[in-house]
C-alpha cells in the first residue's frame, strides 16, 4: 500500500487528499489531509470519489488518428507527426491566426505554461484560451479595472473571522462545498448571512435574508443597496477619501436606484434591498463570495463591478475577514489564467500588446512572437463556423457539452481543416477529432495547481497512467520539440523554475517550498512567505476604482412562444461535462440521467407529473429530460445541470457574449417545456 | 502477564514482526496526518493524534476487486497478498472497531474478502501517553494481540492471543503493581462520552427526539458521506462492474446511507427519501439498531465522523445537541 499526498481535482478549493495504492499500482481510495490548512481531515463527496475514475476501463490508452469515419490506433510518433504537420500546414497557408488552441483548467500550471508557449513560440498565434472564458473572464476584466488583480482577495481561513457572508449567485455548498461548510460553520459561531440567489439553495435556509431576485437583474440590486447605503450614511468615508477614486460618479450613477425602482426590476421587495444594505453595511468585516451566478451574463463584467463597488464602498477591502471573493470552479483554473493561456496576457498577466513584455518571452524562448492579442474561445467557435479558424487543438477540454449553443459548436467544430485532442476519456469533442492523444490524469504525474484563494499546490503522481498515456507536459513538449522550441525539461519542477524567472507572482514558486502547504501569490522571491490576503495597504493598481454601471436587461428574456426562464449550472455529484463523475460508481448511481428542476405550480399548469420525460426547448435547440419538481426554483423559472450528454442543457443556451469578456449567458434565456 | 518492553526494544520487535508480516505503524506525514504506513518506509510515530485512516480500511478497503470473469466464463480471484498484515499503534476504539467488523463480516454468510485478510492478521494496540500533547489513552485490555502502554520511557505489555504471548516471550516481566497504575489512569473523558451516548440512545428509544430536529440537522448537511466512510463499525458497500477488455471485473466500493439512491427502488420512489430521515437512520442505526442486533453501541467513540464532518454533524455533536435539547424528558429507567 502506498499514499500519495496530492491536490483534489475538481473544484478550485484546493482541498489535499492521500490517494491509496496498492502493490499493484491500483487505486483503493482516498484519506482526507488531516493537517492540511483547507482540507483539515474533510472532504465533499466528489473528493471522497477523486480515485473512482482513474482507472476506468474507457481511458483512453494509445494515440488515435482518424481514417474516414473510425478512429483507428496508430504510434506516438505517427500522431505526433500528423498533428504537428497539420498546424503547421495550415498556418503555412492561412496564417497562425487561423489556428486555436485550448487549454485546460484541469491541467497543471506547467501544461498550461507550455501550451501557451507552444502557441505563440511554436505555431506564431495568441489565439489560445481556456475555460476561464466560460467561467471567470468576467471577474479577470471586471476587477483588473477596479482593482488591478482578478483574484480572490481573501483567503478562505478569513471565514474563520468575518462577521457577515454576502453570497450572490454561489451555491457554494455544492459548487464548493468545503467553502459552503465554513460558511455554515461561520454562521453557528454567530456570522450573518445574506443569500442573493433566485433558486432556494442550502445556504439560504440558513441565512437572515434570502434575496431571490430574478435571475439577470443583480445590478439593480448590488446598485439599490449601495444607494440605500449612502442614504443611511453607512459607508466607510475613510476607506473612500484615502483608498478610492471616482466616488463622486458612482454616487451619481446610483440615484435612480430607490428602493422601488431596484424592488420593480428585481422582483423583491423594496424592504428587503433596504434590509440587506443596512445588514450588510452594519458590519466591520463583511466577504462577499460570488461565482457563476454573477459571471455568466451579457452584462457579465458589469455585475463584477457592482461587486467591486459595494466592497469598496463599504472598505471591504485589504483586511482579514472582508473582500471579494470570487470562487474559482475548477482546480486550477486560477492557474490556466495566471500562466497565460489567455489570448491577451502572457504568465503573470504581462500584456502581449506591451513591447516590453513580448521582448521578455521572446528573449527567453528564442522566437520572434505575435503582437496582436488573440481571439477568445467563444468567439473562436463563431469564427471556426465561418471558416475563419481552420485548425484547433484542444487540451483536456469538452466544448461540446460545456459551451453555450451546441449546434453552433457542432457546426464549428466539424467545418475545421483539423481537430486534434488531448484527453483521457473519448470525449463528444474528441469524437469529432482527426487524432485524440491519450493523456494521464491527475493522479498518474506531478505537476502544480493554483487553488482559488491563490495558492500555489503540488499534484503528485500515486500511479502510472494506463497504456501508452503520456502527461500533457510531455506530449506538448514533443511537440514545442517539432517546433524548434526548447522543450528539454527534465521534470515539472524544471518547468516551474523557468515559469518562475518569467513571472513576478511567481517568482518565489518553486517545488521545494510546495512540499507541506503550497504557498499563495503572489510570492515574487525567494524569501517572501506568500499573500494570504491582497490589496493590504493599496490595492494592486494603486487607488480602489469606483466602476459605475447600469442595468441591462439579459438577452432573452421569456416571452408568449419560450415563457420560462432557463438557469443552467451544476449539482453536487457530478461535474461539467460529466466525463469523470459519471465513470465513479456512486456519483453516477446518485444522479443517473439528465433532469429539469421545475416548480409544483408550473407543472400542474403543464399537465406534467415528478419524474415525467419533457421536452425542453429554447430557439436555438431541444432536449429531452426528467421533471422534478422542486420549489427550489422560483416559479417561472427552470433549472438544468449541464453535465448530461443525453439531456444537454447547452443544445438550449444563448451564446449571447458579455461585449468585454466573451462570456456566454449561461444563466438567463426562454425556453417552453411540454410533456413528452 | 505483564512485560516491560523498553523504547530500544521496539527496532528488534518490529524487524522481527516485519520479517513475518507486513507490518504498518503509525508515521507522521508531510501535512501532520497520522497514517500507518509499512515499518522503515518512514519515521515512527509513536504519538500525537488519532490515525487518521480507520485501521480497519486494511481488511476492508474503500474499493476492493472481488472477482474476474473471463470471457469463457472463468472465474479468477485476486491475488493473495504475499504476507498477513501486522498493524501496530492501534487504540483502543480502533480496536473495538475491528471487533465489530470481525463480527460482522464473521456472521454467516460469512465474508471471504475480508477474512482473508484478517484471519491471519497480528494486532497490535498502542495506549498510554500516547495522545496527542502525551496525554494519556486507556488501553483496550482485548480486541488484540498484544499491546504496549507507554508510560515514562517504556512500555508495559500485555498479550490477550497465544501469538501476542509468542511475539513478548523475550521481554521480562513487569512490575506488578504497574497494572494497578494502568487501571487507575482510566480516562474520564471517555468513561462520559459512553455515559452520553448511552444516554441519546435512551432518548431515541423513547422516540423523544422530534422530526423536526433531524430536519434541521439535514439542512447543515452537505452530503460528503464522510461520516459513513470514516466510522470503523460501518459495512455497508456496493458492488460495481466493470468490463476492461474481454473480461468484467467485480469490485466492491464502500457506500453511504446518506445517499438518496442507496436505498431508491427502481421506481425512482424512496423509503427513506429525505435527507432528515436519512440522518436519523444513520444515528438511529448507531445508537438503537446495533444494541438491538448486537448488544453494543454501533459507536466505538473513536470521533472520526466528528472530525471528517465538515459542518459539525457528526454523531458526538449531535447526542449533545440532543440531550441538551431533549435530554430533560428522559424518563428515569
Amino acid at each position: 500500500m502506498k499514499a500519495t499526498l496530492t491536490t483534489c481535482p475538481y473544484c478550485g478549493t484546493g482541498c489535499n487528499f492521500y490517494l491509496q495504492s496498492d502493490d499493484r499500482g491500483r487505486l483503493l481510495g482516498v484519506e482526507p489531509a488531516g493537517g492540511h490548512p483547507v482540507s483539515r481531515g474533510q472532504l465533499c463527496v466528489k473528493g471522497w470519489n477523486a480515485h473512482a475514475f482513474v482507472d476506468h476501463p474507457d481511458r483512453l490508452t494509445v494515440p488515435l488518428v482518424r481514417a474516414g469515419k473510425e478512429l483507428k490506433p496508430a504510434a506516438w510518433e505517427q500522431a505526433l507527426d500528423l498533428v504537428h504537420e497539420q498546424l503547421h500546414g495550415i498556418a503555412d497557408r492561412h496564417g497562425p491566426d487561423s489556428l486555436m488552441f485550448l487549454s485546460s483548467a484541469k491541467v497543471s500550471n506547467e501544461e498550461n505554461y507550455l501550451l501557451m508557449k507552444l502557441a505563440r513560440a511554436g505555431y506564431g498565434t495568441n489565439n489560445i484560451d481556456h475555460c476561464a472564458r466560460l467561467c471567470h473572464s468576467s471577474t479577470v476584466t471586471g476587477l483588473v479595472e477596479t482593482l488591478g488583480s482578478g483574484a480572490m482577495t481573501n483567503s478562505l481561513s478569513c471565514f474563520d473571522e468575518t462577521e457577515l457572508v454576502f453570497v450572490i449567485g454561489s451555491n457554494t455548498t455544492e459548487q464548493h462545498p468545503l467553502i459552503g461548510s465554513r460558511i455554515l460553520q461561520a454562521v453557528r459561531r454567530g456570522a450573518r448571512l445574506i443569500v442573493a440567489d433566485s433558486r432556494k439553495i442550502r445556504l439560504a435556509g440558513h441565512a437572515d435574508l434570502h434575496l431571490r431576485q430574478r435571475n439577470g437583474t443583480d445590478v439593480a440590486l448590488l446598485n439599490g443597496m449601495m444607494r440605500q447605503i449612502l442614504e443611511d450614511g453607512l459607508e466607510d468615508r475613510q476607506f473612500i477619501a484615502e483608498r478610492t477614486e471616482n466616488f463622486a460618479a458612482l454616487k451619481q450613477s446610483l440615484a435612480p436606484y430607490t428602493p422601488e425602482h431596484a424592488a420593480a426590476i428585481t422582483g423583491l421587495e423594496p424592504g428587503q434591498i433596504i434590509a440587506a444594505a443596512r445588514l450588510f453595511a452594519g458590519v466591520d468585516r463583511a466577504m462577499i463570495v460570488y461565482a457563476m451566478g454573477i459571471t455568466q451574463h451579457s452584462h457579465g463584467v458589469d455585475n463584477v463591478r457592482a461587486v467591486s463597488n459595494l466592497a469598496l464602498l463599504t472598505g471591504n477591502l485589504g483586511r482579514p475577514g472582508t473582500g471579494v471573493n470570487p470562487l474559482r470552479g475548477q482546480n486550477n483554473v486560477q492557474g490556466a489564467c495566471d500562466m497565460g493561456a489567455l489570448p491577451d496576457v502572457y504568465s503573470g498577466y504581462q500584456r502581449v500588446a506591451d513591447p516590453a513584455a513580448r521582448q521578455k518571452f521572446s528573449i527567453a524562448w528564442g522566437k520572434a512572437l505575435p503582437e496582436s492579442p488573440g481571439m477568445m474561445a467563444t468567439h473562436a467557435l463563431e469564427a471556426a463556423a465561418a471558416g475563419k479558424i481552420r485548425g484547433m487543438l484542444i487540451l483536456g477540454e469538452n466544448p461540446m457539452l460545456s459551451e453555450a449553443n451546441q449546434g453552433l459548436v457542432r457546426r464549428a467544430l466539424e467545418q475545421l481543416d483539423f481537430l486534434a485532442v488531448i484527453d483521457i476519456f473519448r470525449t463528444e469533442t474528441a469524437e469529432l477529432a482527426d487524432v485524440i492523444l491519450p493523456a494521464a490524469c491527475y493522479a498518474e504525474k506531478d505537476g502544480t495547481f493554483t487553488s482559488t484563494e491563490r495558492r500555489v499546490q503540488l499534484g503528485r503522481k500515486a500511479v502510472d497512467p494506463p497504456g501508452a498515456a503520456l502527461a500533457d507536459w510531455q506530449l506538448i513538449c514533443e511537440l514545442l520539440q517539432r517546433c524548434g522550441v526548447k522543450s528539454d525539461y527534465a521534470d515539472p519542477a524544471e518547468i516551474m523554475a523557468e515559469i518562475a524567472t518569467l513571472t513576478p507572482g511567481y517568482g518565489g514558486i518553486g517545488y521545494a517550498r510546495l512540499e507541506n502547504a503550497g504557498l499563495q501569490w503572489p510570492c515574487p522571491d525567494h524569501a517572501h512567505p506568500g499573500t494570504p490576503i491582497l490589496h493590504r495597504e493599496q490595492c494592486t493598481r494603486g487607488k480602489g476604482r469606483f466602476s459605475p454601471v447600469d442595468y441591462r436587461p439579459s438577452a432573452e428574456l421569456p416571452d408568449a412562444s419560450y415563457p420560462l426562464l432557463l438557469n443552467t449550472g451544476r449539482t453536487n455529484f457530478h461535474w461539467h461535462t460529466g466525463t469523470m463523475t459519471r465513470r465513479s460508481h456512486l456519483l453516477d448511481r446518485e444522479e443517473r440521467g439528465a433532469f429539469v428542476e421545475i416548480h409544483p405550480d408550473d407543472a400542474k399548469k403543464l399537465h406534467i407529473s415528478a419524474r415525467q420525460k419533457v421536452r425542453i426547448s429554447s430557439r436555438r435547440g431541444s432536449i429531452v429530460a426528467a421533471a422534478q419538481l422542486t420549489e427550489r426554483v422560483p416559479v417561472g423559472q427552470v433549472f438544468i445541470p449541464f453535465h448530461f450528454v443525453e439531456g444537454a442543457a447547452n443544445a438550449l443556451t444563448n451564446n449571447a457574449l458579455d461585449p468585454e469578456s466573451g462570456i456566454p449567458e449561461f444563466k438567463v434565456c426562454a425556453v417552453r417545456i411540454e410533456p413528452c | 502477564m505483564l512485560k516491560a518492553v523498553s523504547k530500544t526494544d521496539l527496532p528488534n520487535l518490529f524487524d522481527r514482526i516485519a520479517a513475518k508480516y507486513s507490518l504498518q505503524v503509525p508515521m507522521r506525514l508531510a501535512d501532520g496526518t497520522r497514517l500507518l504506513r509499512p515499518w522503515q518506509s518512514g519515521e515512527l510515530s509513536l504519538d500525537g493524534a488519532p490515525l487518521q485512516q480507520k485501521p480497519t480500511s486494511f481488511f476492508f478497503p474503500q474499493t476492493e476487486l472481488l472477482l474476474t470473469i473471463s470471457a469463457a466464463g472463468k472465474i479468477g480471484m485476486p491475488t493473495p497478498e504475499e504476507k498477513p498484515l501486522a498493524l501496530f499503534g492501534l487504540s483502543r476504539p480502533d480496536l473495538a472497531g475491528i471487533a465489530f467488523l470481525d463480527r460482522f463480516f464473521s456472521t454467516q454468510p460469512a465474508d471471504e474478502h475480508y477474512l482473508r485478510r484478517r484471519c491471519n492478521a497480528l494486532l497490535i494496540g498502542l495506549a498510554g501517553e500516547v495522545g496527542p500533547d502525551g496525554r494519556w489513552q486507556s488501553p483496550a485490555g482485548k480486541n488484540c494481540d498484544f499491546e504496549l502502554i507507554a508510560i515514562g520511557n517504556g512500555f508495559q505489555a500485555q498479550a490477550f492471543s497465544a501469538a501476542g504471548e509468542d511475539w513478548l516471550s523475550p521481554y521480562p516481566a513487569a512490575n506488578p503493581s504497574a497494572l494497578t497504575e494502568i487501571q487507575r489512569n482510566v480516562e474520564t473523558e471517555e468513561k462520559r462520552q459512553t455515559a452520553r451516548l448511552q444516554q441519546a440512545a435512551r432518548l431515541l428509544e423513547q422516540d423523544l427526539v422530534p422530526d423536526r430536529f433531524w430536519e434541521e440537522i439535514a439542512s447543515r448537511c452537505i452530503l460528503c458521506s464522510g461520516c459513513n466512510l470514516v466510522c470503523p463499525t460501518c459495512n455497508c458497500f456496493g458492488v460495481q462492474d466493470r468490463r476492461r477488455g474481454k473480461d468484467v471485473e467485480r469490485s466492491r466500493v464502500w457506500d453511504s446511507c446518506q445517499f438518496d439512491a442507496f436505498m431508491r427502488e427502481a421506481s425512482g420512489h424512496n423509503p427513506l427519501g429525505t435527507e432528515a430521515l436519512r440522518t436519523r437512520r444513520r444515528i438511529h442505526h448507531k445508537l438503537v439498531a446495533d444494541p438491538q442486533r448486537w448488544g453494543e453501541l454501533g459507536c466505538v467513540a473513536c470521533g472520526r465522523c466528528d472530525r471528517t464532518c465538515p459542518t459539525g454533524i457528526g454523531i458526538f455533536a449531535l447526542v449533545e445537541e440532543m440531550l441538551n435539547r431533549y435530554g430533560g424528558s428522559l424518563s428515569a429507567d
